[in-house]
């Protein structure tokens, strides 16, 4: 991987230069009190974009997989139906994106982009979007109480899958190329060759950075091993469900949660959109069939589904990826405080146990 | 450079004709607009199913009765929802969309030189027709072929030209039966749940080297296996199709993820075996 440096002041350029390229590109901004957000640079807030923010809850997976994403337009008129698919192609940079979305993007990517079959409408997306990663070097800014990427191993500094990271040595920034449209970037006269100092500079804020994580032992090998083996007790699914109002809120926060549902609106006359929305398996209507047959009734069935289809071993190997990238969006936004670090600390603690005795 | 396929783009189908199966139930038979997209389809195997496209109001996932060793291509369709509905208002003529064929199918040439018994309750026989009539077609490939069919009433016989021709035809079994007789229909036939016809005098099931083929509602299903189990079958040796709600029918939207596994590209066809470990109701 190639690495440079860049001073401080120069880091907004590296979004001049994208948009002089005629990228879209997309940086984390500041709202009101806790309040941030991503959203396309204009030259109107160009210098209002920040380095170093609480993470925006709601994740910049919708760069890859819009929260609603139009797949076809279709014309019925007498008798003839005509179909005609939307795919976008939108050439797009990611300024200040966090390790943990990295992961999650990376997800979407072996997710839908791998097995059987292939996502054009993603695989259109995705193509021309460009990942520049921001390490997480700010306690209490960028990192909060229930970021845990140290457990999932995705963060404070992705080790691949971005374009460029940079991350924040104080007067400089180091800027580190993970592909070739990185070393691309790279190539601009903002770059300047670095030094050992500033190698030892990152190996001690990484390691120092360390000690601001409140939560580092999430014990996900263990749970991950229990889920796998189908040792999770019944009642500890249950307490899980109990706790869970079914807001869906989870879902539609996290960044590596791929479910869809696919439904049709008229645009006009004789013409209609098909869409395809986010959808939660949280939800009570997930698996319910026309007719009303829902073979997953009861709520611990689908926080139980959630936090399998996440964390069993079977499906990390499946798409090489966990579907969980450490965030921690689900624990702040939970009303009933089953957010992903604690239910892996209740299941861990309830199974453990049970092994003992 | 290679394109991806379009996984979510239907195809435009049109409607040949339509027939009354049973009350709510529909026949369609259908060709696609493009002879090139009728050949590629119809390399579907039997236990296969399709998304249904009615433009404005939704798609739905439909298994195929007909087997690929016939010329027609058809849905048959219960009213349960509003896509359903729409559909039950197509005429001839009348054009919609379909996609497909997926998920796994029964894997019929592994069971080349087997019995074949086949039960199904009401429209759980859909699914199934599709593998009689292509084990029939395949007739030497198989040995003993038997058909238990159930429903609740003699009005709600499924293909009942097909019933007719099978209870005639030498080399198969076909046995029916319903659970109440009706007015309407003079019943002369067995009354009573499909499997107490496993246990009438002159019917034998073979369990050895046998394949069971199960398919219906869910409390069908139930008392079928626990018969099934309890004259020896094993569980491997039971298969069935699950029926799942569905967006993308390619393992994408997530709708049909019961425990381990996608119905829709893992399944639909599981063993009784992999069933009782999928962990959730049927």
């Amino acid at each position: 991987m190639k690495a440079r440096i860049l001073d401080r002041t120069d880091v907004l350029k590296i979004i001049d230069l994208l948009r002089s390229e005629g990228y879209e590109v997309i940086a984390p901004f500041s709202g009101r009190e806790r309040d941030t957000y991503f959203e396309a640079v204009t030259d109107a807030n160009r210098d209002q974009v920040e380095m170093h923010v609480p993470n925006p809850y709601y994740p910049p997976k919708r760069f890859a997989l819009p929260h609603i994403e139009r797949l076809m337009k279709v014309r019925q008129k007498n008798g003839e139906i005509t179909i005609e698919p939307t795919i976008e192609e939108p050439k797009r940079a990611l300024f200040g994106i966090r390790s943990c979305d990295v992961a999650g993007i990376n997800h979407l990517d072996r997710f839908y982009l791998g097995r059987d079959f292939k996502d054009v409408y993603y695989e259109k997306r995705r193509k021309n979007l460009l990942l520049i990663n921001m390490v997480c070097t700010e306690p209490g800014v960028d990192i909060n109480h229930e970021c845990f990427c140290m457990c999932t191993d995705t963060g404070p500094a992705a080790r691949e899958h971005f374009d460029l990271q940079l991350m924040d040595l104080g007067e400089e920034f180091m800027a580190v190329a993970g592909t070739p449209a990185g070393e691309r970037i790279l190539k601009a006269p903002i770059f300047k060759q670095g030094n050992e100092t500033h190698i030892e500079k990152r190996r001690s804020i990484l390691k120092d950075i360390r000690r601001h994580f409140k939560n580092t032992n999430s014990w996900f090998s263990a749970t991950v091993k229990y889920i796998s083996q189908g040792a999770v007790l019944e009642k500890t699914w249950e307490q899980i469900g109990n706790r869970c109002l079914e807001c869906g809120g989870c879902t539609y926060v996290c960044p590596a949660c791929t479910c869809f549902t696919v439904t049709d609106r008229e645009i006009g006359p004789n013409e209609i959109e098909r869409v395809r929305l986010w959808d939660a398996c949280a939800l009570a209507g997930f698996t319910r069939m026309a007719g009303g047959h829902n073979p997953r009734r009861a709520v611990h069935d689908r926080r139980n589904r959630r936090f399998f289809r996440k964390l069993a071993h079977y499906f990390i190997q499946r798409e090489l990826s966990m579907a969980c990238v450490g965030c921690g969006r689900c624990a702040t936004v939970c009303h009933g405080d089953v957010g992903m670090p604690h239910v892996v600390e209740m299941i861990r603690r309830a199974t453990t146990e049970i092994e003992k005795s | 450079m290679s394109t991806t396929e379009n996984i979510y783009l239907p195809k435009t189908a049109i409607v040949d004709r339509v027939t009354d199966e049973i009350a709510e139930v529909k026949t369609f038979y259908w060709h696609f607009e493009n002879p090139e997209d009728q050949k590629a389809f119809k390399k579907f195997r039997p236990g296969q199913f399709a998304q249904v496209s009615l433009f404005g109001v939704g798609e739905f996932p439909a298994s195929l009765p007909p087997s690929p060793t016939e010329d027609e291509t058809f849905f048959t369709i219960r009213v349960v929802g509003s896509c359903t509905a729409a559909l039950h208002k197509l005429k001839p003529g009348d054009k919609f969309g379909v996609r497909g064929p997926y998920g796994n199918g029964f894997p019929m040439e592994e069971y080349y030189g087997k019995n074949l018994v086949f039960v199904a309750g009401g429209i759980g026989l859909i699914p199934l027709r599709s593998c009689i009539v292509y084990a029939l077609k395949h007739r030497d490939k198989y040995k003993q072929i038997q058909i238990f069919y159930g429903s609740k009433t003699p009005t709600e016989l499924m293909y009942v030209e097909n019933l007719r021709e099978w209870e005639k035809s030498a080399g198969i079994e076909c046995r029916l039966t319903v659970d109440r007789p009706c007015e309407t229909e003079v019943w002369t036939g067995n009354i009573g749940v499909v499997g107490s016809l496993f246990t009438k005098p002159g019917t034998e099931i073979p369990v050895d080297n046998t394949m069971a083929f199960v398919c219906g509602p869910p409390i069908m299903f139930r008392f079928v296996i626990k018969d099934l189990l309890k004259i020896g079958f094993q569980e491997q040796n039971i298969v069935s199709t699950l029926e799942r709600y569905m967006k993308c029918g390619v393992g994408k939207c997530g709708h049909c993820c019961i425990g381990m596994a996608y119905v829709c590209t893992d399944g639909p066809v599981f063993t009784y075996e992999q069933i009782k470990k999928l962990g959730e109701d049927i």
